[in-house]
């Protein structure tokens, strides 16, 4: 039984980690339905300021975070400006393409600034754990976890109840009736997605101290975090973390009583699964496909 | 050559680079080969088998390249010692030990290493076979990441504790992806193993290290394959975790093979830190490559197949002699670390220390 | 269709002969050897634009399908000791049963989720592989056997077959577009629905799609194969060579027939030369920037590709040779709107008094709220019926009921005898019935004749391949047109037309099924009295000809002129039946009209 539970924890933490990599994403796919295929880029991208910040400053990460919101919120600005603005209308497979794109080149500046070598930070909790009773709880994990909490919330408040929030999810559904209610929906847009890509600026942080990473790690992530937004489903922040956490824990699970090297085939075999079942996602409610008499 | 500068193994690649430019450098500060300069040819394939496949192609037919040399990870040298089997040039590969690459029948490739992943385990099992029988740690837990160059190297491991009476408690491959190693270590460190054998590649070796740690679980031996070496590890584990830790490895920079000493510190001159295993590699290679066209007096790719075949070359990994197939007849060496420092155990001509450390110290903070 | 043409004519047969003698003149392996990575990339770039550039379906996995073919040809070679010219062919057929499942999936998936789930599935795919190491070799790869042949034909072999694949692909890729089924293809690029309402069977058409998509792919997969001598799951099921095919696609033209081609042959040489150009340490930094770069500069700046770029240029520059002549009816054809239907499908059904539509029990609740509680309907064939009803009452909802947009348990609707309400919008649209919509919905990647000649009441196998629009379609349609007074716009895309003058071609697409059922959603609304006159003679003519129809309109001048009978709806039921005059003096109509504004005005003085 104590193993269950440990397993459990296990799948909690590591749960609220993938949800915390995702948060940005949450938002651009939730509210704004733009699948932006960079997020894993953004992730590193933050990972490598906060990890500067580190190596010259000796600042925490976590607290790091904060001042790296700043560029992420400004190249989240000029990428909304320069790339999806424009290709939403267009075509949305190609605001896909474009953002693949991107993560390519930014891969690249990393890979170019910083060398192919294997980084951390090694703040002091980084490979501590703290024990509730039988169970080991790894500090690093934990604190990851309590970010991701935090920020679901913070996030979820900033969209019900600010005005910004609800003319993003207003202009989101509905541009032509936005507009007529003074909402620019280009504006707005833009206000999001800065936000979303300075929310990476936490999941940044925890990877610098969690994992080591080199620039190529953005892949990795980006698949991971693809699949918690589509498990999650849209119109839905509070339902992506659920969705990390489903994750994180049929993980844990299957590493300890099924088969280790399937453990990490789990998050694509869900994609999969979600989107043949119910491809709205799991935590969604289905919405009326046809408005008016 | 053809190296993977970008991608998942660019840290080894870029380091394996600076291990040819001093070969060629040295050999050409002495007067060249044949009297003409060396000079590298290399592209970048991104750990891509594919490109690496079209990139010596290129080298091979476009650039008319007069001799080759090889790259980094199994992978990558399969279909690039393919290509060099069907266009009949000298294969000389630095890393990449997967027995499966032997078994072609290319009588025109070489390995620049001691030994591949067939002698991995030998070393080290021929100490566990010295102690004595009531010494022994009585249950094995064997864990590796799902590689060419590890699993097989385990399966060995296993099979050859399993005759001296070693059961098998725990085994399992992970994913190469996999970046976190909580559950996997809570797994193993549920079945109790006295030991603990480790196919690591990389960066999973530190990882499952400090998971073990988190949990505060120590087997009283533990090995791993390749992460030991890296020169990040003692950081992410923690120098004084590092004690006891059992690896096999190709070269140590301390081996008083010939020429060693003053490869360590012409590299450390040439690129202000010292030379990683990878460097040491293709140092070899470029070595054994450098002897052959020595020897052999002209640019005549069976010639000097043939002259490599009959004859030892001395490098800084010691004297290397080869097997019809290019595996090299011997093995690696077995290394620990002790008191901060990765020494070598065996074999007793190449030992840095005498002591053995085991069983295995607790972790400290 | 492009003023290419002439020069392309000119052009293929030069190129094809320069890409076969090439390795007979020259012996430069290194070339061949980049003319083979092109080739495969052609062939997947061609036979993706077929899944992506005519039926609109993105993919990211579609270098699963070389993997796939590769290791059905490596296994087999390994294994069972088969050529692997001859194991590619099988590869190609695990390749198309393959695809054929991933078509399955589309009933579910669109858009974006379906460019996620080819992604998922590649991925998976590649676990797979791993996982299954006693078949494929796993992580430690499989060897292929050593080509046979002498040195002294270097690698011909690969290269010739491959170059005949490609001829292969690129023709059958020139077939379907120009053929029913290709125009089936964009239409369901522009929208799949109303295409399925039009009684295109869209699930077949896009299986045949995505499997010619995936075979060829298959057997240059096997051949590749054989050529690279060693396979590696991580390598083959890699990302990188998906993204490499839709950067050629974008990059040549998606959608066009040479595009991808075009593209093909550019991005296979820049792959080499960048690896070659840059050396040392940063080499690979240096590449990704490179294709990041001109992925993205193509899809943000050049989202249609090079090749229609050139082509406008080029139709500037050309004098104007090729442009569109007014489409002319034929004179000695029938002014009549009765020259409307397909002869060979026998209608006639003027004398028949059975009900066309007779539907029970309709329910359907989105949540908690009731559209449509309960309805029944009978509609009479030689009958103009109407249905009117304040906003909300559910009229709509109804609509897309009958005609299928929207699913149900509950209730029967049956159609000239058939049962319909489990069956799909094709099917419904094949027994006879048709709509239209608030908002004109056409195609806009068709002619308007194309649009008006899309719709099908059967799915004939044998006529997919026939060309798009026969001698024989093109005078009848070009006769509706003309009594459309739309003649001058038939080789003309939709969108030159007039919003009312794309209700009327929206029209004449729904009588081109010669439906036994028609159901009009508000179709005067928004267009000009003139038009709106036509409209109306249109409905009647359709009438005389034993057509039922149903009407929704807001318009009760246009209704009472037109409909015998009408069914009011308030709160997702039906509240009164009867003629226009019973029912506006009908006290439970004007009780649900009551605070709504468009209060219908008594008839006594209208016309």
């Amino acid at each position: 039984m104590i193993d269950f539970g440990q397993a459990l924890i296990f799948g909690l933490l590591i749960g609220g980690v993938y949800a915390l990599m995702a948060t940005g994403l949450t938002l651009t796919f939730g509210v704004m339905k733009i699948v932006n295929m960079a997020q894993g880029a953004f992730l590193i991208t933050s990972t490598y300021l906060c990890f500067a910040l580190w190596q010259h400053f000796g600042l925490d990460p976590v607290l790091a975070a904060f001042l790296v919101m700043l560029p992420m919120a400004a190249l989240g600005l000029v990428v909304y400006k320069l790339v999806i603005e424009r290709l939403e209308r267009i075509d949305p497979g190609l605001t896909i393409v474009a953002t693949f794109a991107l993560a390519l080149v930014a891969e690249a500046f990393l890979a170019l600034l910083w060398g192919p070598d294997q980084r951390a930070t090694d703040p002091a909790y980084s490979n501590k754990a703290f024990h509730l009773g039988q169970l080991v709880v790894p500090l690093a994990q934990f604190y990851a976890c309590l970010l991701a909490v935090v920020l679901t919330v913070v996030l979820q408040v900033a969209i019900k109840r600010t005005w910004l929030g609800r003319a993003i999810t207003a202009a989101s559904e509905n541009p032509e009736g936005a507009r007529l209610v003074g909402i620019e929906p280009a504006r707005v847009g833009a206000w999001l997605f800065a936000i979303a890509t300075a929310s990476t600026a936490f999941g940044g942080a925890a990877l610098s101290f969690l994992y080591q990473f080199t620039p190529d790690t953005q892949d990795f992530w980006l698949g991971l975090t693809l699949s918690v937004v589509i498990v999650g489903g849209l119109g839905s922040v509070p339902g992506a973390f659920a969705a990390g956490v489903l994750l994180g824990v049929t993980e844990s699970l299957t590493t300890t009583y099924l088969s280790v090297r399937w453990a990490t085939a789990v998050p694509t075999l869900l994609i999969l699964v979600v989107l043949t079942v119910r491809p709205q996602g799991l935590f969604t409610r289905m919405t009326r496909q046809d408005a008016g008499s | 050559m053809s190296l993977p500068l970008t991608g998942p193994a660019a840290d080894v690649a870029a380091s394996g680079y600076q291990g040819y430019e001093l070969w060629a450098a040295q050999v050409n500060a002495t007067g060249g080969l044949l009297g003409r300069k060396v000079q590298l040819n290399v592209l970048d394939d991104g750990f891509d088998p594919n490109q690496t496949g079209t990139d010596y192609t290129r080298l091979i037919s476009q650039d008319k390249v007069d001799l080759l040399l090889g790259t980094f990870s199994s992978l990558l040298n399969a279909p690039a010692s393919a290509i060099a089997a069907r266009q009949r040039m000298l294969y000389i590969e630095p890393s990449g030990g997967t027995a499966s690459l032997f078994t072609r029948g290319f009588t025109n490739l070489f390995f620049a290493q001691p030994g591949t992943t067939e002698s991995l385990p030998d070393l080290f099992v021929q100490w566990f076979s010295s102690l004595p029988s009531e010494q022994r740690p009585k249950t094995a837990a064997y864990l590796t990441q799902d590689d060419p160059s590890a699993s097989p190297a385990v399966e060995i491991f296993k099979a050859k504790l399993q005759a001296l009476g070693v059961t098998k408690v725990y085994d399992q491959s992970y994913d190469p992806s996999t970046s976190n190693f909580d559950s996997i270590a809570a797994s193993v460190v549920r079945t109790r193993p006295q030991m603990i054998i480790q196919g690591a590649v990389a960066s999973d070796g530190a990882a499952f290290v400090r998971s073990l740690e988190k949990l505060d679980f120590n087997p009283e031996i533990f090995f791993q394959t390749n992460s030991p070496t890296d020169d990040t590890y003692p950081d992410r584990v923690g120098t004084r975790n590092t004690e006891g830790v059992f690896t096999s490895q190709a070269w140590s920079p301390t081996a008083s093979y010939t020429g060693n000493a003053d490869f360590v510190s012409a590299y450390t001159q040439m690129f202000g830190s010292p030379p990683t295993e990878d460097a040491a590699n293709s140092y070899t290679a470029g070595q054994v490559l450098g002897a052959a066209v020595k020897a052999v007096g002209r640019i005549d790719q069976n010639a000097l197949a043939d002259w490599l075949h009959a004859n030892a070359v001395d490098t800084i990994v010691g004297p290397l002699r080869w097997g019809p197939t290019g595996v090299p007849v011997g093995t690696g060496l077995l290394a620990q670390w002790q008191n901060g420092t990765l020494q070598v155990i065996a074999p007793k001509s190449s030992a840095t220390s005498d002591t053995v450390v085991y069983p295995k110290p607790g972790w400290s903070n | 269709m492009t003023p290419l043409m002439p020069l392309g004519r000119a052009w293929i047969p030069i190129a094809v002969a320069a890409l076969i003698s090439y390795p007979l003149l020259s012996d430069d392996i290194y070339y061949q050897n980049m003319l083979i990575m092109t080739f495969v990339l052609a062939i997947g770039a061609s036979g993706w634009n077929i899944m992506g550039g005519y039926a609109g379906y993105l993919s990211l996995g579609n270098s699963a399908f070389i993997g796939l073919g590769a290791y059905t040809t490596g296994i087999l070679a390994a294994k069972a000791h088969i050529s692997p010219f001859l194991g590619c062919l099988v590869g190609g057929l695990m390749c198309a049963v393959g695809a054929a499942l991933l078509s399955l999936i589309t009933r579910r998936t669109r858009g974006m989720y379906f460019v996620v789930v080819t992604f998922a599935t590649l991925q998976l795919l590649g676990v797979v592989a791993t996982i299954w190491s006693s078949l494929t070799g796993g992580s430690q790869g499989l060897a292929m056997p050593l080509p046979t042949w002498s040195l002294s034909y270097q690698d011909w072999p690969f290269y010739y077959s491959l170059l005949g694949l490609l001829v292969v692909t690129l023709a059958v890729s020139a077939w379907v577009r120009r053929s029913k089924l290709g125009l089936g293809l964009f239409a369901i690029q522009d929208n799949e629905d109303k295409a399925a309402g039009l009684g295109l069977r869209t699930a077949v058409y896009k299986m045949i799609a995505f499997v010619l998509s995936g075979t060829f792919l298959g057997i240059a997969g096997g051949i590749y194969a054989y050529y690279v001598t060693f396979l590696n799951t991580a390598a083959v099921f890699d990302i990188i060579t998906s993204v490499l095919i839709v950067l050629a696609v974008l990059l040549g033209g998606r959608g066009t027939l040479w595009g991808p081609v075009l593209g093909a042959f550019i991005i296979s040489p820049i792959s080499d030369l960048t690896s070659t150009g840059f050396g040392g340490a940063d080499a690979g930094a240096f590449r990704l920037l490179l294709f990041g770069g001109l992925l993205g500069t193509v899809a943000i700046f050049l989202p249609r590709g090079v090749l229609p770029v050139l082509e406008s240029w080029l139709r500037r520059l050309l004098p104007r040779g090729s442009s569109s002549t007014p489409a002319k009816a034929d004179p000695d054809q029938s002014r009549t709107a009765g020259s409307v239907s397909d002869g060979d499908r026998g209608s006639g059904n003027g004398g028949d008094q059975s009900p066309a539509l007779r539907a029970r029990g309709l329910r359907k609740s989105f949540g908690g709220l009731r559209a449509v509680d309960g309805v029944d309907l009978d509609l009479a064939r030689g009958r103009i019926t109407g249905l009117i009803g304040p906003n909300g009452s559910g009229k709509t909802t109804l609509f897309n009921l009958i005609d299928g947009t929207v699913p149900t348990r509950d209730g029967t609707i049956t159609l000239g005898g058939l049962r319909l309400e489990r069956a799909g919008r094709p099917v419904r649209a094949h027994a006879g019935l048709a709509r239209t919509y608030q908002l004109p919905r056409l195609f806009a990647n068709l002619t308007v004749v194309e649009n008006v000649v899309v719709p099908e009441r059967r799915l004939a196998f044998g006529r997919l391949w026939t060309t798009r629009v026969s001698s024989a379609e093109r005078k009848r349609a070009l006769a509706v047109l003309d009594d459309l007074g739309l003649a001058a716009y038939a080789d003309q895309t939709p969108t030159g037309l007039s919003y009312g003058q794309r209700k009327l071609v929206e029209l004449a697409q729904v009588l081109w099924l010669d439906p036994i059922l028609v159901m009009l959603d508000e179709p005067a609304a928004g267009i000009s009295p003139a038009l709106s006159e036509r409209l109306a003679d249109l409905v009647r003519s359709l009438r005389e000809r034993g057509v039922a129809i149903l009407l929704v309109e807001h318009d009760l001048a246009f209704i009472a002129s037109l409909c015998e009978q009408v069914y009011v709806m308030a709160n997702g039921a039906i509240i009164a039946t009867g003629s226009v005059a019973e029912i506006s003096a009908d006290r439970a109509v004007i009780d649900a009209y009551l605070g709504d504004p468009a209060l219908p005005v008594p008839l006594g003085g209208q016309a």
